[in-house]
């Protein structure tokens, strides 16, 4: 399999764990000390670029952070989760980075959301771009770094892990 | 319904153990429309902090009610606040949220504003046949009736007969200074604020911001996440948030203010957790041993009709704009001292991110939750709410020994563990909403 073939595979198997709820195997695509990253806009043109003294949107600098939010869908605690909204994830146009060696690549693609809430009978589509910094682990790929680019990022009423 | 006596929907009588706000509150257009009159248009209403205005030709666009206007600082430093809206053709004059420009020029027919407002020129002016008359029109932008600030904070009133604002806020002050006088050097909003909207009326934000009774119940998942990181089933420790429970035996307790604000406040579990306790030994050499004990303490302030600073799991600063009866937006910024040490800023913006961003833990329960009461609300029924009583039996008029301490009169205090979660800090909003709307023909 090529570089890009690789990517892409692991890109379009991310959209369906999550798609699907498998989110243990959502959460295995991800090393364990990632970084998983949408900032937020600070302007019309300016996106925040430093999680230590700007808000993010979702800034989790471990698995950890991941886990605690897929802990909170299963849990059937949280009102906006019930039922857990249903999502289509389309994510195209993948580019390499000109460095991308076999052990570690960077690649750039489109994504667009589609989230059906059941509890009003409501759909959006939330659409951005991602940047995916994938290494390889013991003959697999797996995701050290997601950095997350939301360009609607006026929110109606609720928006998780599962709807970027 | 055919709007009645506003008295008529808030049952307000206290002696009697009873507080009851009629349910068409939430769901009739034609109450809603008085609203925007009324209130949102007929009153004072935030607009901006001083500090998003800072610089000469700086300007923030935001909406008043329905009614868009431009924040300016002119070149001298002096702030305006005017409607965004050409004298010419009424057209838009500023299209983006905010930014640093020494002339506004229409996009239809180039007419030109300075920061201050005033008419810099007006197209081919010389070649355009004008009558002399049209010389003595003024041609500038079109300022507010009242533009007045306290603490940094901006307000606008479009009616020009409204007490002053300092008079209007009240005693409220003493809780707006106690979040914007924590750091040294002033306060700012950290870079990056999220915007929303729910399908709700605006006042279930009004309420929630104070709801201390819906924290186990809504924000079950945010709670045990806590509970989970504490008893290490998590090894997420990036956010170190509050653990909410703990406050229940904690004293806490709520005032009743004049013109519709309120606040309820409560003792904090863990001080070490929040920011501001890192800085603790210089807020107390400023502000003294009081007030630095008020700043440690958990206060969500509501400031009547749309501006909430909460001191919770996190400061937040959010304003509550109304786009129909079953509509409202919201903006929310986390609010932290200037110069604050890197580590204390970043473990704030993690605590905003785990609770009150739009993506976080809290957050989208509470305006999904919002969205539920609306559809509830809009069955049309002929009642009564029992969301007020909460806490009544507590309730003393005037200040109590918590007041006495700020120097507080307000027109109730109610004092106990916050176990009790008590709702009678929404009586305010609501003896304000008979106020405004008392006396109107409909």
């Amino acid at each position: 399999m090529t570089l890009l073939a690789a990517a892409s595979d692991l890109l379009a198997r991310e959209g369906l764990y999550l798609d699907e709820r498998r989110w243990d195997d959502w959460l295995a695509l991800y090393c364990e000390d990632c970084t998983f990253w949408a900032p937020s806009w600070l302007d019309e043109e300016v996106q925040s670029n430093d999680p230590e003294r700007q808000i993010s949107l979702f800034y989790f600098s471990s698995r950890a952070g991941l886990e605690d939010r897929v802990w909170r869908i299963r849990s059937g605690q949280a009102p906006s989760l019930v039922p857990i909204p249903r999502t289509t994830h389309l994510i195209a146009n993948p580019v390499l980075d000109d460095c991308a060696t076999g052990d570690a690549m960077v690649v750039r693609s489109a994504w667009t959301c589609h989230i059906y809430t059941l509890r009003n009978r409501t759909q959006h589509v939330f659409f951005g771009r991602y940047e995916h910094h994938l290494v390889r682990l013991g003959g697999d790929w797996r995701i050290q770094h997601k950095k997350i680019t939301l360009m609607n990022d006026f929110v109606p009423a609720m928006l998780d892990v599962f709807c970027v | 319904m055919r709007f009645r006596d506003a008295a008529h929907y808030v049952r307000d009588d206290p002696d009697r153990g009873v507080f009851r706000v009629h349910r068409d509150l939430f769901s009739d257009e034609a109450l809603f429309e008085l609203e925007l009159q009324h209130i949102f248009e007929g009153g004072w209403v935030y607009v901006c902090a001083e500090f998003q205005v800072a610089r000469p030709n700086d300007f923030y666009c935001t909406k008043v009610g329905r009614r868009s206007v431009i924040v300016s600082r002119d070149e001298g430093g002096k702030l305006h606040c005017f409607y965004n809206t050409c004298r010419h053709r009424g057209a838009t004059i500023c299209h983006v949220e905010r930014g640093n420009k020494k002339y506004h020029v229409c996009d239809y027919h180039g007419w030109t504003y300075d920061s201050s407002g005033r008419n810099f020129d007006i197209k081919d002016r010389k070649e355009g046949a004008y009558p002399d008359s049209f010389d003595d029109c003024d041609h500038d932008l079109i300022p507010v009736a009242k533009f007045e600030g306290y603490a940094g904070l901006l307000f606008v009133s479009l009616k020009a007969d409204v007490a002053s604002l300092e008079d209007y806020l009240g005693d409220a002050r003493t809780f707006i200074d106690l979040a914007m006088k924590q750091g040294p050097d002033g306060m700012e909003f950290v870079p990056g604020r999220t915007n929303y909207t729910f399908n709700g009326n605006w006042k279930l934000q009004i309420d929630n911001g104070m709801d201390a009774y819906h924290l186990t119940s809504t924000h079950r998942s945010f709670v045990n996440t806590i509970n989970r990181r504490e008893a290490g089933q998590s090894s997420n420790q990036q956010a170190n948030s509050q653990n909410i429970p703990s406050r229940f035996a904690l004293e806490s307790g709520m005032f009743n203010f004049e013109n519709g604000h309120a606040v309820i406040w409560s003792d904090q579990p863990d001080l070490e957790k929040l920011p501001l306790f890192g800085a603790i030994d210089e807020v107390r050499a400023r502000v003294g041993k009081i007030r630095a004990k008020w700043m440690l303490r958990g206060c969500n302030l509501t400031i009547f009709p749309n501006l909430q600073i909460a001191d919770s799991t996190s400061l937040i600063l959010r304003t509550i704009l109304p786009l129909a009866v079953d509509r409202t937006e919201m903006t929310m910024y986390s609010m932290a001292p200037v110069g604050e040490a890197l580590e204390l800023r970043t473990r704030r913006i993690r605590q905003h991110e785990d609770f009150f961003n739009i993506t976080g833990m809290a957050t989208p329960d509470d305006t999904v939750i919002y969205e539920d009461c609306q559809n509830g609300l809009s069955v049309g029924a002929d009642d009564w709410l029992q969301c007020f009583e909460r806490g009544m039996a507590a309730l003393k008029p005037g200040a109590d020994a918590h007041a006495r301490e700020l120097g507080l009169s307000p027109v109730a205090s109610m004092s106990g563990r916050y176990a009790v979660q008590n709702e009678v800090c929404y009586h305010s909003a609501y003896r304000e909403w008979v106020r405004r709307l008392s006396g109107i023909a409909a």
